[in-house]
């Protein structure tokens, strides 16, 4: 399956690590976005760490202070909300909101 | 084009999820395709007439009453979920749907993408 | 004549947020789903327990006499009665030490004939690729 699961919290959530996909997309949106924005004691967020497509959701950088070349991995590709709908229509079939 | 179904079921103002599933909604319409937004839980808030519009506080009306206006958007509220919240009928903004769960699963059924952004 | 399959699946703790219960009466709503669609159209929904939402399905919850709230256990129970798929995970059953003695298994004293499925994660995993859609709660 082609899955979307977006990451809505600054945590690793438990369910991420179980999920397989043949192609697997991680879009960070709302608090997620700082597992792309910052580095905490100098690392870069673990959630960052698979091998997998990695998006952060531009508006909401911005709304918390980041622009979108603030991003700390240069793997997330920042997108806005028409990219977002772009995304989900012609790349992934689910979604899961984490 | 296509259709997206999308339920939201987190507070209004509390947790800005539901800002996230309008905006998401707008972007979608924009580009022709078709949103059905379910609102369930505390999501029923965003139904409740008589909202006033604050700079500290998440107002979705405006958005929202535009998108009915565009005829490829249903906002429907959960029935049972608004009236254990005091939302009857006769408190509910003009445009919204109020339906059982069932109609939920309905507009799934139809959709080419779900979006289930869920509580709290 | 299309069947789409949605897969309900609960990780979140039951009663202090409503969130664990809403995916019970969604589920359950399936039931009536068919009035909605054209002839021969349904949805067919399986609820998927992971994490700490194998919690949900404890037995012996007090909630309607405590809180006059219907209970997890009594919405899981409903479920069985009508027949809709209901898995929960082993590694995560195991993982709280619990066992199938400790969770809602069936409905027969309602009347219910289909059974709790305990299995591993990676028969949930088949699940969620089977499914249509995914409503994570």
């Amino acid at each position: 399956m082609r899955l979307a699961v977006f990451l809505s919290e600054y945590r690793e959530p438990a369910m991420l690590e179980r999920l397989k996909a043949e192609k697997l997309g991680i879009i960070l949106v709302q608090n997620g976005v700082y597992h792309a924005a910052v580095k905490k004691d100098g690392k870069v967020s673990p959630v960052l760490s698979k091998d997998v497509e990695y998006y952060a959701l531009s508006e909401d950088l911005q709304s918390r202070g980041f622009s979108d070349s603030d991003v700390v991995d240069g793997k997330v590709k920042v997108i806005n909300y028409d990219g977002l709908v772009d995304l989900l229509f012609n790349d992934y079939e689910k979604t899961i909101w984490l | 084009m296509g259709k997206l179904t999308i339920g939201c079921f987190s507070s209004l103002v509390g947790s800005m999820s539901l800002d996230f599933a309008v905006k998401l909604s707008e972007a979608a319409v924009k580009k022709g395709h078709e949103v059905d937004l379910w609102l369930s839980g505390n999501g029923t808030m965003l139904g409740k007439k008589g909202q006033s519009k604050f700079r500290d506080y998440s107002y979705l009306m405006g958005t929202v009453k535009e998108l009915i206006e565009s005829g490829k958007f249903k906002i429907t509220n959960c029935e049972a979920c608004a009236k254990a919240r005091g939302i009857g009928r006769e408190d509910t903004e003009e445009g919204f749907g109020i339906a059982s769960m069932d109609w939920y699963l309905a507009s799934a059924f139809g959709a080419d993408r779900v979006l289930h952004i869920g509580g709290e | 004549m299309a069947i789409k399959k949605i897969a309900f699946i609960v990780e979140k703790l039951p009663y202090k947020s409503e969130t664990s219960r809403l995916a019970l009466t969604h589920a359950i709503a399936s039931q009536t789903v068919e009035i909605h669609l054209e002839d021969g159209d349904n949805v067919e929904p399986v609820l998927i327990f992971v994490g700490e939402g194998v919690l949900n399905c404890l037995k012996d919850q007090k909630a309607l006499d405590v809180y006059g709230v219907t209970s997890l256990e009594m919405h899981i129970k409903n479920a069985l009665l009508l027949d809709l798929k209901v898995q929960v995970c082993k590694e995560d059953l195991d993982g709280f030490g619990l066992t199938e003695d400790s969770i809602v298994m069936d409905a027969e004293e309602i009347g219910g004939e289909v059974t709790t499925e305990v299995v591993p994660y990676d028969e949930i995993q088949k699940s969620l690729e089977a499914a249509d859609h995914l409503m994570f709660f």
